[in-house]
C-alpha cells in the first residue's frame, strides 16, 4: 500500500511535468504548426506514378518535376492538401513569380494544368470532400475548372 | 549415500552471506527516475532544439524584459538596449559594430555624432543609397525601422545608441524625436485625409509611413539588390501579389515577415534583406488597407490563361 501510495505521488508529477513541458512547447514558435505540417508532406513519396495519365499530362508532369525541384522538395506538393483548382492556381503563380523561378506563364499554366488532372484523380476523396465545403456557385466554379483541364486532355 | 542426498537437496548450513533480492529502497528509484525525467523536462525547456536563439543568453524577450530595472535613467538605457536589439541589433550588431554587407557600424560613426535631427531621421525614414561611415563606403538600403516606434521608445534607442560602446554623445530626448518625425511627416496626410480616402489610397499612404519602397521600390516594382537572395538576388516585386495571394493570406505573411530568406548559393553569406515581421509595428486597420493597395497593383488586362 505505501508502495502504491509513492507510485501514486510519482505518477502525479511525472504527469504535471509533461503538462509543463507541453505549454513550454506550445509557444515556442508561432509557425510550428505550418513547419509541422511541411515536415509531414516532405516525409512523403516524391514521384507521382502518371503510367496512366494521357501522354500530354504526363509531359506536363516533367515539367512540373523540373522547375518545382528548383526550390523545394517535389515530396512537398505531391503530398500536401492543396487540391482545388483555385489553391493551385494561386500557389503556382505564388511561386512563378519570384524572381528567377524560371518559370514562364507557358510553364506555369502546364503546371496548374498537371496539378489540379492529378488531384481530380489521386486525391479524388479529399478533392470531393473540399468541394463539399464550399458554396453552390464556388463549387460549380470550381468543377468547371477541373472539368476544362479534362476535356482538354482526356482521349487524345 | 544418505548424506550425499541431503547435501543436494538442501542448503549448506555454513553457506556465506549472500544479496537480499532488495538491497535499495524502492523510493530511491523512483525518485532516481523523478529527477531523470526532471532533467530531460528541463533539458527540454531550456535547450531550443534547433533553434539558432538557443545560444541567445536569455530564453525569451519576456524574460529580458524582467530582468530590467523599472525606474530612473537605467530603465531609460535598459529599455533603449531591449529595443535596439529587437529592432537595430541583427545587422547592426549587439556590439555595434555593424556587419560587412549588412550594415555598417555604429560605434566610431560621424553619423551617430552628428545632430540629433540628422540621425533621428535615419530610423524614421529609412536609408538608401550610397553613403561613408568611418572612412569607409557603403551602398545598401535600411527600412525606416523607427516609424514605428513610439517617441519615446524611439529615443530611448537613438540614447542607448549614442552612449554605447564607447559613445559620448548625450542623451535624445521623445520631444526632439517628436519635432523630427513631424518634419519628416509634413506632407503625409492628416486624420481627416485618411477618413476621405480610398483603402487602395490609405493602403498606398500605409506604404509609404513604413517605407515598404526602401526596399520593394516606390512603385513595388522590386529591384532593389539583395545579394545572394534565391530570387534572383533581388527583392521581389509586389505588383503580382493578387496571383498568389488572397488578402488573409497576403496579410498574415506582412505580420509574419520571413526572417530566414533562402539563398542562391547555399554556402555563400547571408542576403543582407529580410521581410521583417510586422504584426507587432502596423495596426490592423492599416494593415487591411496596405492589403488593398498591395492587391490593386496588378496590371490591368493581363491574363495568364489559368
Amino acid at each position: 500500500m505505501r508502495m502504491n501510495n509513492k507510485f501514486g505521488v510519482f505518477l502525479g508529477v511525472a504527469a504535471l511535468a509533461l503538462f509543463g513541458a507541453g505549454v513550454a512547447r506550445a509557444d515556442d514558435q508561432l509557425d510550428a504548426e505550418t513547419k509541422a505540417r511541411i515536415d509531414r508532406y516532405e516525409k512523403g513519396p516524391a514521384t507521382i506514378d502518371v503510367s496512366k495519365y494521357p501522354q500530354a499530362i504526363q509531359d506536363n508532369y516533367e515539367t512540373f518535376s523540373q522547375k518545382c525541384a528548383q526550390c523545394h522538395k517535389l515530396s512537398r506538393p505531391v503530398n500536401c492538401d492543396y487540391v482545388l483548382p483555385d489553391e493551385w492556381s494561386r500557389y503556382v503563380k505564388r511561386m512563378m513569380h519570384k524572381p528567377g523561378s524560371g518559370i514562364d506563364s507557358a510553364d506555369g499554366k502546364k503546371i496548374y494544368e498537371f496539378l489540379t488532372y492529378d488531384s481530380s484523380v489521386r486525391k479524388k476523396a479529399m478533392l470531393d470532400d473540399k468541394l463539399a465545403k464550399l458554396s453552390p456557385a464556388d463549387k460549380a466554379a470550381a468543377e468547371a475548372k477541373i472539368k476544362e483541364v479534362h476535356d482538354k486532355y482526356d482521349n487524345k | 549415500m544418505s548424506d550425499e542426498l541431503k547435501s543436494n537437496t538442501s542448503p549448506q548450513p555454513d553457506a556465506g552471506p549472500a544479496a537480499a533480492r532488495s538491497t535499495v529502497p524502492i523510493w530511491i528509484i523512483v525518485l532516481t527516475l523523478l529527477l531523470l525525467f526532471l532533467g530531460a523536462v528541463y533539458f527540454d525547456h531550456h535547450s531550443g532544439w534547433f533553434d539558432k536563439q538557443v545560444y541567445a543568453p536569455y530564453t525569451s524577450a519576456g524574460q529580458l524584459a524582467s530582468y530590467q530595472p523599472k525606474s530612473g535613467a537605467a530603465a531609460a538605457q535598459a529599455r533603449g538596449r531591449t529595443a535596439y536589439e529587437a529592432a537595430c541589433g541583427i545587422c547592426h550588431g549587439s556590439d555595434g559594430l555593424g556587419k560587412p554587407g549588412q550594415a555598417p557600424p555604429l560605434t566610431g560613426s560621424e553619423w551617430v555624432a552628428k545632430d540629433v535631427a540628422s540621425l533621428a531621421r535615419i530610423p524614421l525614414a529609412g536609408l538608401n543609397g550610397p553613403i561613408q561611415v568611418a572612412g569607409k563606403d557603403w551602398n545598401l538600403s535600411m527600412a525606416p525601422m523607427g516609424a514605428g516606434m513610439s517617441d519615446s521608445d524611439l529615443a530611448a534607442v537613438l540614447t542607448y545608441i549614442r552612449e554605447s560602446w564607447g559613445n559620448k554623445y548625450g542623451a535624445v530626448s521623445a520631444d526632439e524625436v517628436k519635432a523630427v518625425r513631424a518634419a519628416i511627416n509634413g506632407n503625409a496626410p492628416s486624420a481627416a485625409d485618411l477618413a476621405r480616402m480610398t483603402p487602395v489610397e490609405r493602403g498606398h499612404a500605409v506604404f509609404q509611413k513604413f517605407g515598404c519602397a526602401q526596399c520593394h521600390g516606390p512603385d513595388a516594382k522590386g529591384g532593389v539588390p539583395n545579394p545572394n537572395a534565391k530570387t534572383a538576388e533581388q527583392v521581389p516585386s509586389l505588383i503580382y501579389v493578387a496571383d498568389g495571394y488572397t488578402k488573409d493570406e497576403l496579410i498574415a505573411f506582412i505580420k509574419r515577415g520571413e526572417r530566414d530568406i533562402p539563398r542562391m548559393n547555399p554556402a555563400g553569406p547571408e542576403p543582407p534583406h529580410f521581410m521583417p515581421q510586422w504584426g507587432p509595428i502596423i495596426t490592423d486597420a492599416e494593415l487591411d488597407d496596405l492589403a488593398a493597395y498591395l492587391l490593386s497593383l496588378k496590371p490591368r488586362g493581363e491574363n495568364l490563361g489559368f
